[in-house]
C-alpha cells in the first residue's frame, strides 16, 4: 500500500508535471484520443440501440410462449387453434397477427399494428391500458367495440391521439377508421418498438388486413415443455405447418444485424487503434526526451521496474482522461448516429424503433476498458525501451540521445511476413458469418506497413537526399537527413497516416466499386417504369395477392407489358430468403439479372419452363448451395424441389433472392395470385411520361388507396439512396480518422522541433535564415507525408481486396466488380496530403518561440 | 588504538568499454583500501578515469575485472534488486551538473530517495527538511530547479544525497559548474559532513579545493593509480 501511495506520488511529481509542462502536446493526444473513443462508444451506443430495441420488441412479442405455429410463405387457419386448445399438453394458445401501418393523416411514419385475442392472449402477453377510472376494462372495450385500438404512449404522442379520436389506418384494403380507446401503459406490449404500437382485437385485424380466418402464428404455452408435448402438437398439425421456437426470429434478426454491427464497429475502432499511434509517439517521445531525468531516477535507486510502470501509467493516463473527454463528444456523436444506424438497420435488415436510449454500465466498463488497453498497448513499448536506461547514463556529459533509428530492416522484415501472412488468412473461411481471418489479416496489414514505415522513412531519406540538394536545396537535403535518422518515433506518425490513408484508400474503392455495381443491378434488374404492390407490402415485407381486380385491368392494357411476381419470406435451414415467383421470358425483354454463374441467352427458356432456379449470389454463400445442387422448399405446405441453374448478383437482404418461374410454381400450387407487378410500355418513349402518370392516376381511381405504386425511376433513385445514406456513417468514422492522423504529424512535427530548437537556432546562429529553417521543417513533413500516402495507398489497394472478396463475402454474402475510382481517389488524395501538411503548421510556429539568443547561452 | 575498518576495498578493479573493434580503458588494476571516515580526493585530468572509478563505486557501472568491495556488498555479486537497494541506502552521490529532476520542487528532489527506500512520506518530509534547513535551502524548499542558482542546486543535491544517511558520500566534480564561493561552501559542506558527521567522503575533481581537507589524495591517469605527485 506504502509503494502504491508513493508510487502514485511519483508518477505526479515526474509524469503529470511533464503532462501540465507541454498542454498542447498532451492536449492534442488526448483530443486524438478522444475522438477515437467517442467514435467507437458512440458506434456501439447505437448498434446496441438498433439491437436492443429489436431484440426487447421480439422477446415483448414472443411472449411466454413456449412454441409458435407458423406456415412459411403463408398464414395459419384460426381454426387451428380450438384444437391445439384441446390437447392436455398445451396450457394456453393464442392467435397473433401484425402489420405495419400508417395513418392517413399522420406524419406516415409505419407503426405496428397487432391483433390478438384479448382473452386468450392474457396468459402470453401483459398489457394495459391507461383508462379512466370507472370506465370498463380495456380488454373489453377492445372485444366489444370494433375497429378500435389501444396505442402505445410513444404513438399517441407522436401522432396526437386523443382517447375518443377517429383516425384512418392504411392497409391493402385500402384506409379504414378507428377509435382510439386511449393509451396503453409503458409496460408489457406497451413498449414494445419503444412504444410505436396499437393493439387491436383479431376480428377487426383480420378485416381490416383481409386475412379474415387466418393467422400469422399461433402462439402456445404447454403445461410441461418437453419432446413428447412437441411431438404430440405436431401430430396435429396439417402439412406445411410446422412449429418453431418463438426466439428462432429473434436470433435470425439479430444474426442478420450481426455482421453490419460488427463491420461497423471494427471501423469505428479504426479511430481508436489511429490514437493508439498519438499515445504511442508521445509515450515513446517522452521516454526518449527525459532519459537523462529517468537515468537520475536509476541512479538515485529506482528499479527498472517503477520506470517500467511510469510510463505505462502514463499511457494509461491518456487511456482515461482522453475516454473521460470523449463522453461529452460522443454525447453528440451518438445523436447523430442512433439515426443513421437505426435508420440502415431498418433499410437493410430489421425494422427497428428507436426513440430512447439505455446506456448500460456494462457498455461504459467495456468502452473504458477498449480505451484503457488500447492506450496501455501503446505505451507498452516505450516502456520497455525505458527499463533499458542503465543508471551509468546519468554521469554521461552532453545531450542524451533522444531516439535511435535502429534496426529498421529488421523490423522491415517483421512487417513484410505480417503482409504475407494475409494471403493465407483472406483464403480461410469465416467464423459462424463473421469474417475474423478476414479483421485479422487486416490487422496484420496494418501491424506490417506500420512495421515497415522506418525501413521506408530511412530509404527514402537516403535515396532522395542527394536529388534534392541539387533540386530542392539545402534545406531538404537537411531534412532528408534528419529524417533517416530521426528513428522510430517519426516512423510512428508514418504508421499512423499509412493506416488512415489505406482505410481512407480501401473504402473509397469498396463504396465506388459497391455503388458501380448496385448502379448497374439497379438498372437491369430493378428494371420497369412502375412497380405495383399491394398497400403497405414493401413496409411489411409480405406480398398478400394483388386486390382483386387489378389483374385482369392490367391484362387488359394494350400498351404495356406485365412482368408479374409473388414473393414469400421463407427460412432456408437459419437462412431467411426471399422466393420470388415470376415471369422471366417478359422480363427478359426489358431487363436482366446480373449474371455471375450462367447467362440470360441459356437460362431464361429452361428457367419460364420451370425446370430450375436461380439463386442470388448472397443466398449461395450463405447456404452453401452451388449450381447444379437442389434447391429444396416448402411454401404454403407445398413441397419444391428443383435444380440450381445459375447464380445473380441480388444486394437486396435478409439472406438473398431464389428466382422461380410463377408459372412453374402455379402448376404446383394450384391457382396464385399476383403478389406484385412491374409493368414496362411497350412504347418506350411513354415510359417516364405522361402515359405513366395516365396510368396511376387510373389505377388510383379503381382501386383507391389499396395499391403502392412506385414509378421506376424513383424506386431506383430511393435504392441508390438508401446505398448512400448507409454509407454516410462510413465516410464520417472515415473522416474522424483522418483528423486523428493528422493530430499524430502534428504532434510528432511539434516535438521534433522543440527538441531541436537548440540545433535550429545554431544552424540561425551560422547564416541560416528562418525562411530556410520553416522549409526545412517542411520538408520534413513532406518526407513524412509522402512515405505515409505512398504506403497508406499500398496497404490500402490490399485492404480493399480484403474487403469486397473477404470481409463483404463473409459479412454479407456478396461481392462487387472491384474498380478503381481514380477520379474519387485522385480529388481527395490531395486533401489528404494538405491537410496533413497544415499539421505541420503549428511546428512551423513554435520554432522561434524562444528568442535564439535566449536558447543558444542556456545549457 | 583500533585502525578504522575499510569502507571501499579494490583488487585489480578494471573497467574497460568495447568501442568500434578496439576497447577503452575507464580503470585498469586499480586496487585501493578506503577506509570509513576518510576525507578522499581523486585527482586526474580528463579521461583519467575519476568518474568511471565513481561509477564503479556507486553502483552505476560493473567493473569488467576485479574485486569491488563497499561498505561490506561485493557490488559484482549483486543481484540487480541487490544493487537498486545499494544505491539507495548505502551511498549518495553528488554530481557536477547537479542533476535534479526539473519537474519537481527541492523538498520533492530530496524526498525522492527515501520514498524509493520504502521510508514513510512524513518522517522523510521532516527529515528532508533538517538537511533543507542545515543546509539553509528551507526557504526554497518549493522552489522548482529551474529557479534555483547553481550553488543552491549543489546544495540541494547534497541533501538529497543525504537523505538515506548513506554510510558513504561520491561527489562527482561537485564545483565544476559553480563559481569559486560557491565552490568552497560546497567543500566545507563536505568537510563538515566528513569531520562532524563521520561520512566518508570520495570527491573527484580537477580543482585544489579540497587538497587541505583530504586525507587521502587519490591520482588516477590513464585509468591507472599513479606513485607521483597528483598535478594541480
Amino acid at each position: 500500500m506504502r509503494f502504491l501511495i508513493f508510487f502514485l506520488r511519483l508518477f505526479t511529481w515526474f509524469s503529470l508535471r511533464q503532462v501540465r509542462l507541454h498542454p498542447w502536446r498532451a492536449g492534442t493526444v488526448l483530443a486524438g484520443v478522444a475522438l477515437g473513443a467517442a467514435v467507437f462508444g458512440s458506434v456501439r451506443l447505437a448498434v446496441d440501440a438498433s439491437l436492443d430495441s429489436f431484440t426487447r420488441s421480439m422477446d415483448i412479442v414472443a411472449g411466454s410462449a413456449d412454441l409458435t405455429v407458423t406456415l412459411p410463405g403463408g398464414r395459419v387457419g384460426e381454426d387451428l387453434v380450438a384444437k391445439l386448445l384441446q390437447l392436455p399438453e398445451v396450457r394456453a394458445a393464442s392467435p397473433f397477427l401484425s402489420t405495419y401501418t400508417r395513418s392517413r393523416e399522420g406524419a406516415g411514419r409505419p407503426f405496428l399494428l397487432i391483433g390478438l385475442d384479448p382473452i386468450l392472449d392474457r396468459s402470453l402477453r401483459t398489457w394495459e391500458a391507461a383508462l379512466q377510472p370507472g370506465t370498463e376494462r380495456s380488454w373489453i372495450r377492445l372485444l366489444a367495440e370494433p375497429f378500435t385500438l389501444m396505442a402505445g404512449g410513444a404513438l399517441a404522442k407522436t401522432e396526437g391521439w386523443t382517447a375518443g379520436q377517429t383516425i384512418h389506418l392504411e392497409q391493402r384494403q385500402g384506409s379504414m377508421p378507428f377509435t382510439v380507446l386511449g393509451d396503453l401503459l409503458p409496460e408489457g406490449l406497451g413498449v414494445t418498438e419503444n412504444g410505436r404500437v396499437a393493439l387491436t382485437d383479431i376480428a377487426t385485424f383480420q378485416e381490416f388486413t383481409g386475412t379474415i380466418g387466418t393467422l400469422d402464428r399461433i402462439d402456445i404455452m404447454l403445461n410441461t415443455p418437453s419432446a413428447e408435448a412437441r411431438a404430440a402438437l405436431e401430430a396435429l398439425l396439417p402439412p406445411g405447418v410446422v412449429l418453431q421456437g418463438p426466439g428462432e426470429a429473434r436470433r435470425s434478426g439479430r444474426s442478420m444485424i450481426r455482421a453490419y454491427a460488427l463491420n461497423l464497429s471494427i471501423l469505428s475502432f479504426a479511430a481508436l487503434f489511429v490514437g493508439m499511434f498519438l499515445v504511442y509517439s508521445l509515450v515513446a517521445l517522452n521516454a526518449a526526451s527525459r532519459r537523462r531525468e529517468l537515468a537520475i531516477l536509476r541512479s538515485l535507486g529506482a528499479s527498472a521496474r517503477t520506470l517500467f510502470w511510469l510510463f505505462i501509467v502514463e499511457g494509461a493516463f491518456f487511456g482515461l482522461v482522453g475516454w473521460l473527454l470523449a463522453l461529452p463528444m460522443g454525447s453528440l456523436l451518438t445523436r447523430f448516429l442512433v439515426d443513421g444506424v437505426s435508420r440502415t438497420v431498418t433499410n437493410l435488415f430489421v425494422r427497428v424503433n428507436v426513440d430512447t436510449m439505455t446506456l448500460s454500465p456494462g457498455e461504459i466498463v467495456f468502452s473504458l476498458g477498449v480505451t484503457l488497453v488500447v492506450a496501455v498497448l501503446a505505451a507498452v513499448q516505450p516502456a520497455r525501451e525505458v527499463m533499458g536506461i542503465a543508471p551509468k547514463e546519468v554521469m554521461a556529459t552532453g545531450a542524451p540521445g533522444t531516439g535511435s533509428v535502429g534496426r529498421t530492416s529488421h523490423l522491415a522484415l517483421g512487417g513484410l511476413v505480417c503482409v504475407l501472412a494475409v494471403v493465407p488468412l483472406a483464403a480461410m473461411p469465416g467464423y459462424r458469418g463473421l469474417p475474423l481471418p478476414g479483421y485479422l489479416a487486416t490487422l496484420l496489414l496494418f501491424v506490417g506497413f506500420a512495421l515497415m514505415a522506418p525501413w521506408a522513412l530511412k530509404n527514402a531519406g537516403k535515396r532522395l537526399q542527394p536529388f534534392l540538394r541539387r533540386r530542392a536545396g539545402l534545406a531538404a537535403h537537411l531534412a532528408a537527413g534528419y529524417i533517416q535518422e530521426s528513428g522510430r518515433r517519426t516512423a510512428v506518425s508514418v504508421g499512423a497516416l499509412v493506416t488512415a490513408v489505406a482505410l481512407f484508400t480501401a473504402l473509397v474503392i469498396m463504396v465506388q466499386s459497391f455503388r458501380h455495381t448496385v448502379e448497374i443491378w439497379v438498372r437491369q434488374t430493378i428494371s420497369g417504369d412502375l412497380f405495383v404492390t399491394t398497400r403497405m407490402a414493401e413496409t411489411n415485407r409480405t406480398w398478400d395477392p394483388l386486390p382483386a381486380g387489378v389483374e385482369p385491368y392490367l391484362k387488359a392494357l394494350d400498351a404495356v407489358d406485365l412482368v408479374p411476381n409473388r414473393r414469400f419470406t421463407l427460412n432456408y435451414s437459419d437462412v431467411p430468403f426471399i422466393l420470388e415467383a415470376m415471369d422471366f421470358a417478359t422480363f427478359d425483354r426489358y431487363g436482366t439479372f446480373f449474371w455471375l454463374e450462367g447467362n440470360a441467352r441459356e437460362l431464361t427458356s429452361p428457367l419460364e419452363a420451370g425446370e430450375g432456379v436461380v439463386v442470388s449470389e448472397v443466398f449461395a454463400n450463405r447456404t452453401g448451395l452451388a449450381v447444379g445442387d437442389r434447391f429444396r422448399t416448402q411454401v404454403q405446405g407445398i413441397a419444391l424441389d428443383w435444380p440450381i441453374l445459375g447464380i445473380v448478383r441480388d444486394y437486396r437482404t435478409r439472406g438473398g433472392v431464389v428466382f422461380c418461374s410463377l408459372e412453374a410454381l402455379r402448376r404446383q400450387h394450384g391457382p396464385m395470385a399476383w403478389g406484385g407487378v412491374r409493368i414496362f410500355f411497350k412504347d418506350r418513349a411513354q415510359a417516364g411520361g405522361q402515359a405513366l402518370e395516365r396510368l396511376q392516376d387510373d389505377l388510383r381511381l379503381r382501386f383507391g388507396d389499396r395499391l403502392d405504386m412506385l414509378a421506376g425511376e424513383a424506386l431506383r433513385a430511393g435504392v441508390l439512396k438508401i446505398f448512400d445514406e448507409t454509407f454516410a456513417i462510413t465516410t464520417v468514422l472515415l473522416i474522424i480518422a483522418l483528423v486523428v492522423a493528422a493530430l499524430g504529424i502534428t504532434t510528432t512535427l511539434t516535438v521534433l522541433v522543440l527538441e531541436r530548437t537548440r540545433e535550429l537556432n545554431t544552424v540561425y546562429a551560422v547564416g541560416g535564415s528562418r525562411g530556410q529553417i520553416r522549409r526545412m521543417i517542411l520538408w520534413e513533413a513532406i518526407f513524412m507525408v509522402a512515405v505515409g500516402e505512398v504506403g497508406g495507398l499500398l496497404c490500402g489497394f490490399v485492404l480493399s481486396y480484403l474487403l469486397v472478396f473477404v470481409i463483404n463475402r463473409q459479412s454479407f454474402g456478396w461481392t462487387f466488380l472491384y474498380g478503381v475510382d481514380w477520379g474519387a481517389l485522385g480529388f481527395s488524395l490531395p486533401l489528404i496530403v494538405a491537410t496533413a501538411l497544415m499539421a505541420a503548421l503549428p511546428a512551423m510556429r513554435v520554432v522561434y518561440q524562444v528568442p535564439p539568443a535566449t536558447l543558444l547561452r542556456e545549457r | 588504538m583500533t585502525t578504522p575498518e575499510p569502507i571501499i576495498q579494490t583488487r585489480e578493479l578494471t573497467r574497460r568499454y568495447p568501442l568500434g573493434g578496439s576497447e577503452v580503458v575507464g580503470v585498469d588494476r586499480v586496487s585501493l583500501t578506503i577506509a570509513a571516515g576518510e576525507l578522499v580526493v581523486l585527482k586526474g585530468n580528463s579521461g583519467s578515469g575519476k568518474s568511471t572509478l565513481l561509477s564503479l563505486l556507486a553502483g552505476l557501472d560493473d567493473p569488467t575485472g576485479g574485486r569491488l568491495q563497499v561498505a561490506g556488498y561485493d557490488l559484482r555479486r549483486l543481484s540487480e534488486a541487490r544493487k537498486n537497494r545499494y544505491r539507495r541506502e548505502v551511498v549518495g552521490m553528488i554530481f557536477q551538473a547537479f542533476n535534479l529532476l526539473p519537474t519537481m520542487s527541492v523538498l520533492e528532489n530530496v524526498c525522492l530517495p527515501a520514498l524509493l527506500a520504502g521510508h514513510p512520506y512524513r518522517p522523510t518530509v521532516a527529515r528532508a527538511c533538517e538537511l533543507l534547513d542545515w543546509l539553509g535551502m528551507r526557504p526554497r524548499g518549493d522552489h522548482r530547479p529551474a529557479q534555483l542558482s547553481g550553488g543552491e542546486m549543489q546544495r540541494t543535491a547534497i541533501a538529497r544525497a543525504l537523505i538515506n544517511d548513506p554510510a558513504l558520500i561520491l561527489a562527482d566534480e561537485p564545483t565544476g559548474n559553480l563559481d569559486s564561493r560557491n565552490g568552497e561552501r560546497v567543500i566545507e559542506l563536505l568537510r563538515d559532513l566528513n569531520r562532524r558527521w563521520q561520512r566518508t567522503v570520495v570527491i573527484a575533481t580537477h580543482s585544489n579545493l579540497a587538497d587541505p581537507f583530504a586525507s587521502l589524495q587519490i591520482c588516477l591517469k590513464d585509468g591507472v593509480v599513479t606513485e607521483a605527485t597528483c598535478d594541480s
